[in-house]
């Protein structure tokens, strides 16, 4: 199970790198944007194979925990800084 | 909400003069940067419609699960991908009482628990065929490959199938195994289908007819198999098959002689019973005295699978007795495929000793003809059952991507 979440918190590390990459951080963030990127996918990845490992087994965690970390590192700067814009206004 | 940066960096001032006709470096820095960013967006785009479809969709669940599945197969060894990323596995031994006797079941099971999602464990009842198969490498592999990818399998042998020979009362010890692998944990919202190989495909084909189960079982795999015995017995005695109109040397190896002798010789006297078993398949001949001591249809047996009289096979089939005659037919998958409802998948290597590929083309031009779903695929790649060593890579290639075809189409069909 040690070696499947190292597997899972790197492949979430990349797509966040990835997602720096394609600038889909919002533009408020300007110092070690690729660090909290690749944070945000990894966490969101390892969160993905924990739930993919309850709902589909194993075997298809890994693949649950690409896309839950794609999706996260998509939605969940937007949203973190869309709160932001909320309360300071 | 705040803008997404794509493109919306400021340029930075360059202090360098370009020439007339010179693109600026600065416009085409910021070209290339959101060249980069479009394609990492694909890239993202990509990676996740692939993570959702192989893991949400049941076919990308098969898909998944071939990709993993065939390397296994291939190199008769689990990948360390597939023992990286699949489930942990256990194996137990069990025995279910049936008509014929005790039914001997290994499982390999995930020990982790049942996914929430139905239909992500399916199951797989394997009938490996006659002989002792249980500790047969290859077996273990696909046993344990099919289980790391969340399947449960079982595999199933009884004394007769021990015994090298096929009998239709074994076909109770198949119903109850199926029946065993559908009540184990997990498996009550999940699908089972039955795989055979060789002398396993028709106690297959008679358990998946079988009204006690046929409404559940999900497919039927059958490998290297035979569709009428009595067509078998003729490339036996001619040492030759008719494909395609044309007639080629088959020549077969020990095992199926040995298989095909145990079932012929059951309603023979014992004196005819001994002398020909002891000669066969790789015993002294008969010499001439001892051949005219057997009763006729015995003689006629003896030259049928020796194939010393590739002349005379018609009639030495019709010197055969009635009771034999009878026997032929009923371990005939040939005779109830019209009762099975599940989806049938043929496989067949097109160079098999044991049994000869005309037989899963008959039986897929009559399930054909019976408009009941089926695949049918021609390898290269396998000893009778076993996949090969030393295969050249064209070979894999070709054989790999019919494999990989089949196998998820196959496991489409579990989920």
């Amino acid at each position: 199970m040690l070696i499947l979440i190292l597997i899972w918190l790197l492949i979430g590390m990349l797509v966040g790198l990835l997602a720096t990459a394609a600038r889909l951080q919002p533009s408020s963030w300007s110092r070690r944007v690729w660090l909290y990127m690749a944070g945000i996918g990894a966490a969101m990845a390892f969160c993905g194979g924990l739930l993919g490992t309850f709902i589909v087994g194993r075997y298809f965690a890994t693949a649950t925990a690409l896309w839950i970390a794609v999706m996260g590192v998509v939605l969940l700067p937007r949203v973190v800084s869309l709160r932001k814009s909320q309360k300071t206004t | 909400m705040e803008e997404i940066r794509a493109g919306a960096s400021p340029a930075p001032t360059s202090h360098k003069e370009t020439q007339p006709g010179e693109q600026h470096p600065t416009i085409a820095k910021r070209r290339k940067r959101r060249w980069v960013a479009a394609l990492a967006r694909v890239l993202l785009l990509l990676l996740f419609i692939g993570g959702f479809v192989l893991s949400m969709l049941p076919w990308g669940r098969a898909v998944a699960r071939s990709t993993q599945i065939l390397p296994a197969l291939i190199t008769a060894s689990e990948p360390a991908s597939l023992i990286a990323t699949g489930e942990p596995i256990g194996h137990t031994q069990m025995t279910v009482p049936s008509k014929s006797g005790p039914v001997y079941l290994d499982i390999y099971a995930p020990t982790s628990p049942t996914p929430l999602l139905p239909g992500t464990r399916g199951g797989a009842l394997i009938i490996p065929g006659a002989g002792d198969n249980r500790q047969v490498p290859q077996l273990i592999n696909l046993s344990e490959s099919l289980a790391r990818s969340g399947l449960v399998v079982m595999n199933m042998t009884t004394q007769i199938m021990m015994n090298y020979t096929i009998s239709v009362e074994d076909t109770d010890a198949v119903v109850q195994a199926f029946k065993a692998l559908t009540h184990l944990p997990g498996m009550t919202q999940n699908r089972a289908g039955i795989i055979a190989f060789s002398a396993g495909v028709p106690l297959a084909c008679f358990g998946a007819a079988d009204p006690r189960i046929r409404d559940e079982v999900a497919y039927v795999a059958v490998f290297g198999g035979y569709f009428d015995t009595e067509s078998v017995l003729r490339a036996f005695g001619r040492r030759a098959v008719t494909a395609d109109g044309k007639t080629e040397p088959w020549y077969p190896a020990e095992v199926p002689i040995q298989v095909l002798t145990n079932v012929i010789t059951q309603t023979f006297s014992p004196q005819d019973r001994t002398l020909i078993t002891n000669a066969l398949p790789n015993g002294t001949p008969l010499t001439q005295g001892e051949f005219a001591q057997l009763s006729p249809q015995a003689q006629a047996a003896y030259q049928l699978l020796t194939g010393n009289a590739p002349d005379k096979v018609d009639q030495n089939i019709a010197a055969l007795s009635p009771a034999v005659h009878v026997q032929l037919d009923e371990l005939s998958p040939s005779k109830i495929i019209d009762r099975i409802r599940a989806p049938f998948f043929l496989l067949h290597d097109r160079n098999d000793t044991s049994v000869p590929f005309t037989e899963s083309r008959a039986f897929a031009a009559a399930l054909a003809r019976l408009h009941h779903p089926y695949e049918y695929v021609e390898f290269h790649i396998f000893d009778h059952v076993e996949v090969r060593s030393n295969l050249a890579l064209n070979q894999e290639l070709t054989d790999g991507s019919r494999l990989f075809d089949i196998l998820t189409r196959l496991l489409l069909a579990d989920s």
